[in-house]
């Protein structure tokens, strides 16, 4: 009977924000390319001209630095929060930073991609899987074939120690029954050299300095349809994602806009925008966009956030072990 | 001692200015570090250095620094001497060239390198040079990092040699000329010994710049695999969790105590070189070299080719493709990237126009608290002298922790509302204003300082008996006899902070955006021919603010303006 009269107070409160007049000025922090950004806010702004937003946009490890030192001023400035991973969406939400939206419609998500208490929400797939240079000897359909003696030395791949998408990628390959540790350690006999993260990987690969490497997809496929010299691959044993989560903070000046944000991101219009934009959309009846292909084709690897909160530290000691740091 | 007549209050004024600037900020942040559960620890610390990863990274910050001050200096000397005391044709836009490999922020020259020796060099590839595909980058390695941390350094050491020149008095060189003295007899005899003060300024400042900088360390000594402090800060604050702000705090403990190490090594051989000269900016010198003229003009002229060309190339012709990684060829060369940062995208403009105005203002604001506070440095020994050093070491400290950690600094000092007005600096653009005044003030005053270490105690003896205040010995002797250092010091923080991009990486919001974060978050967000594209227009910008100083060169003393003679 509890549960009943909460969810209906729940369903009440949603229907209230739909329609109340939602105004106030909104701050989002992301990490969302500029151009990406900008169409985000404008988009929301069409369905809402009350609300005034003022957004910052930068690369997830300075939004978050830019945000703990808000935090440890006790001046927390956003009300949403829209970055890269979900592993430091967990982080927040275990420090009590994040608050619950329970009115979310989440029904048609994969339930895997989304926490079960509401704090956070996955908007995207930015999934993690192979790009090679098209003149490459090779053409890689599964990570073992990267192990192959002509690919030796022509490796490059994100390193876990700056990107979090190449953290969870590193996370999921070595949770794979048949990869695991050994597949890392293989890798390293390749001569990979982590380094980085994603865009000097791409540039690497695009620049033919290496022929091989984990990548997010959206930059290949992308330059791919500009002419550059590039190929993406998922392999068959599937691909990590990061799901570029939404989260309301606790401290939130304006809920109600917050919500009105999140909500946006999840409805079908927020995610055909995340697809014309060039990302897979998380919500699996919006068309992936052209160079993709069709949802049920791509296969995840297993992940959970708050497994790899857990281990963050051991598994970076461990790839540290390995690659020499 | 008297303290009357507004020196007791100028000096404390200075030295509280300086210590909310540079201190605050910074013992905030290191406070951080050093608590653990609210009470002051060490442990953090002691954890730190106990760790392999952070001694490793320790030895090579301190090792790339040092070898790359070393050759900046070596080198920065040398064109100098070149340009400042030879009879070489064309030294304006000479001088000109060779200050121009500092306005371009590292970031983009590390990646402008990184394109113009690789397999898909765009120069290289046009030419039918480039290295085959997949073979390793020479660059990746720790001499390409010490060789591009040194071409970033050089124009600082350059800078500063030459004012030292300017103010080197004739009668001395004429002298020494006039005993027979063969022009490399004098150099080490009179002129090199006479510079010491403004080498071994030239050395603290490029050391110390090497310490701090972010883009070239992280760029290039990622792939290399050789670890600085900067990049393990960097990877400090990649990681998940709460515990991030701590754990950057105390690597910045270890870069400061680096620096602090540095700067008192310096104030100790400083004293012990100083030699005190008077003269008044003046004509330079002009060795005539004869036949070897001819060599000495090609020499420099093709390092500056070396320096400018091939990276510029590398630019442009990135700034011209489609996309990357294709060659520029008749049917990929674009002109929709200029396009697009100039005119589609609003923010380009704005943030020209964001830093020219912030970068002037610092500069300017830098000059004047140079002349004060390097007065107090070198000229008054005793307690006034004692807390100039402590206001100046702190300036040098806030100039060696990088960029990225200073903001997060000023972020914690300056988020809540200023205490009297009741407005939070926050979010607007005066917060990046005074974190430029606080993180560039060392560059400025450097070469002010090594100014007044060289003048004689005699013209403040002379002034104090025919009477003269305290405001008028500064505004009518010492201020005309620095200027040329002080101008060249506001210049350098001006085309330094122009460009930047660590220290308002945390500070910048929508509608105050810099030049740097904006060219940073093209590369960020794979934009690189974006990114290109702005920096080539941010560098054409550069050149054209540097002419137009030129235009102020008939209105300032002489020496004022670094290539004009």
């Amino acid at each position: 009977m509890k549960k009943l009269l909460i969810a209906a107070a729940a369903l009440v409160a949603a229907g209230q924000v739909h329609a109340a007049d939602i105004s106030g000025k909104l701050v989002l922090y992301t990490s969302q390319p500029n151009e990406d950004a900008q169409q985000t806010v404008d988009a929301f702004k069409a369905k809402h001209p009350a609300v005034e937003v003022e957004w910052v946009r930068d690369g997830t490890t300075q939004v978050m630095a830019k945000l703990r030192a808000e935090f440890e001023a006790g001046a927390p400035k956003p009300d949403v929060l829209l970055i890269a991973d979900t592993v430091t969406m967990e982080s927040l939400k275990r420090e009590g930073r994040l608050m619950a939206h329970d009115g979310a419609d989440v029904s048609t998500y994969d339930p895997a991609i989304m926490d079960k208490d509401k704090t956070y929400f996955s908007t995207k797939l930015i999934t993690t899987g192979i790009m090679y240079h098209a003149d490459a000897p090779v053409k890689p359909t599964s990570y073992k074939d990267l192990l192959k003696p002509e690919v030796k030395g022509q490796l490059a791949m994100p390193s876990p120690l700056t990107s979090g998408a190449a953290t969870i990628h590193m996370v999921a390959v070595t949770s794979h029954p048949d990869l695991g540790w050994a597949y890392y350690e293989g890798l390293a006999e390749q001569g990979a050299n982590p380094q980085g993260g994603n865009g000097g990987v791409y540039k690497a690969i695009a620049g033919g300095e290496k022929l091989y490497g984990f990548m997010v997809d959206y930059l290949p496929i992308r330059g791919k349809a500009d002419g550059a010299p590039v190929e993406f691959v998922f392999p068959e044993e599937g691909v990590s994602a990061v799901t570029e989560p939404v989260a309301i903070l606790s401290t939130a000046q304006n809920p109600d806009a917050a919500k009105a944000f999140v909500d946006f991101l999840l409805s079908q219009d927020g995610q055909t925008l995340a697809a014309a934009q060039g990302y897979l959309p998380a919500h699996p009846a919006v068309a992936p966009p052209a160079g993709f292909p069709a949802r049920d084709t791509i296969k995840l690897l297993d992940f959970d956030p708050a497994a790899a909160l857990e281990g963050d530290a051991a598994n970076k000691a461990k790839f540290t072990e390995i690659f020499g740091g | 001692m008297n303290h009357a007549n507004g020196e007791g209050l100028t000096l404390a004024v200075l030295v509280v200015l300086v210590t909310l600037l540079c201190g605050v900020p910074m013992a905030l942040l290191f406070k951080v570090g050093l608590t653990v559960n609210g009470e002051p620890s060490l442990g953090p610390l002691v954890e730190a250095v106990a760790s392999r990863s952070v001694r490793t990274a320790l030895w090579q910050s301190v090792e790339s620094g040092l070898l790359s001050a070393l050759a900046a200096t070596l080198l920065g000397t040398v064109l100098a001497l070149a340009v400042g005391l030879t009879d070489v044709r064309l030294k304006g836009p000479l001088v000109f060239c060779l200050l121009l490999p500092m306005m371009i922020p590292p970031h983009v020259t590390a990646i402008a390198w990184i394109q113009a020796l690789g397999p898909s060099s765009p120069v290289l590839k046009t030419l039918g040079l480039a290295p085959a595909i997949g073979s390793s980058h020479p660059i990746y390695s720790r001499e390409g990092l010490v060789a591009l941390l040194t071409l970033q350094h050089t124009p600082l050491v350059f800078l500063i040699v030459r004012a030292a020149l300017r103010r080197f008095p004739r009668e001395l060189s004429d002298a020494a000329r006039i005993c027979g003295a063969a022009p490399f007899a004098m150099l080490r005899r009179v002129t090199l010994p006479l510079l010491a003060p403004s080498l071994l300024a030239g050395f603290a400042l490029a050391f110390v710049a090497a310490l701090g900088n972010f883009g070239i360390n992280a760029l290039i000594g990622i792939p290399a695999r050789y670890t600085t402090l900067p990049v393990l800060l960097w990877r400090r604050l990649a990681s998940f969790g709460p515990d991030v702000l701590p754990n950057v705090a105390v690597v910045s403990v270890l870069l400061a105590a680096v620096a602090l190490a540095a700067i008192a090594v310096q104030m100790l051989l400083q004293r012990r070189l100083r030699t005190a000269l008077v003269g008044l900016p003046q004509a330079p010198l002009a060795i005539a070299l004869g036949h070897r003229r001819l060599v000495a003009e090609a020499g420099l002229w093709l390092f500056v080719v070396a320096t400018l060309a091939l990276p510029g190339a590398s630019l442009l012709a990135t700034a011209l493709v489609r996309t990357y990684g294709l060659p520029l060829t008749g049917d990929t060369i674009t002109f929709a990237n200029f396009a697009e940062v100039l005119w589609r995208q609003s923010v380009t403009l704005r943030a020209f126009a964001n830093s020219t105005a912030i970068a002037a203002l610092a500069a300017a604001a830098i000059a004047l608290i140079s002349i004060g506070l390097g007065y107090f440095l070198a000229l008054r020994p005793g307690t006034p002298g004692r807390l100039a050093a402590i206001a100046s070491g702190q300036a040098d400290v806030a100039f060696a922790v990088p960029g990225l950690v200073m903001s997060i600094a000023f972020i914690l000092a300056f988020i809540r509302p200023l205490p009297l007005v009741g407005v939070s600096l926050y979010g607007t653009l005066w917060i990046i204003l005074i974190a430029y005044v606080g993180v560039f003030l060392a560059v400025g005053l450097k070469p002010v300082a090594a100014a007044y270490v060289q003048m004689d105690a005699s013209l403040e003896d002379a002034a104090r008996v025919c009477g003269a205040g305290f405001a008028r010995r500064l505004s009518r002797i010492f201020a005309p006899l620095v200027a040329p250092a002080a101008a060249s010091g506001a210049i350098l923080v001006f085309l330094t902070a122009y460009n930047e991009v660590t220290v308002s990486a945390l500070l910048w919001s929508s509608g105050n955006e810099t030049i740097g974060t904006t060219i940073f978050n093209y590369e960020d967000g794979g934009s690189t021919t974006l990114a290109a594209a702005m920096s080539t227009v941010v560098v054409l910008a550069t050149v054209v603010v540097m002419v137009a100083m030129n235009g102020l060169a008939r209105r300032v003393p002489a020496g004022t303006i670094p290539w004009r003679d």
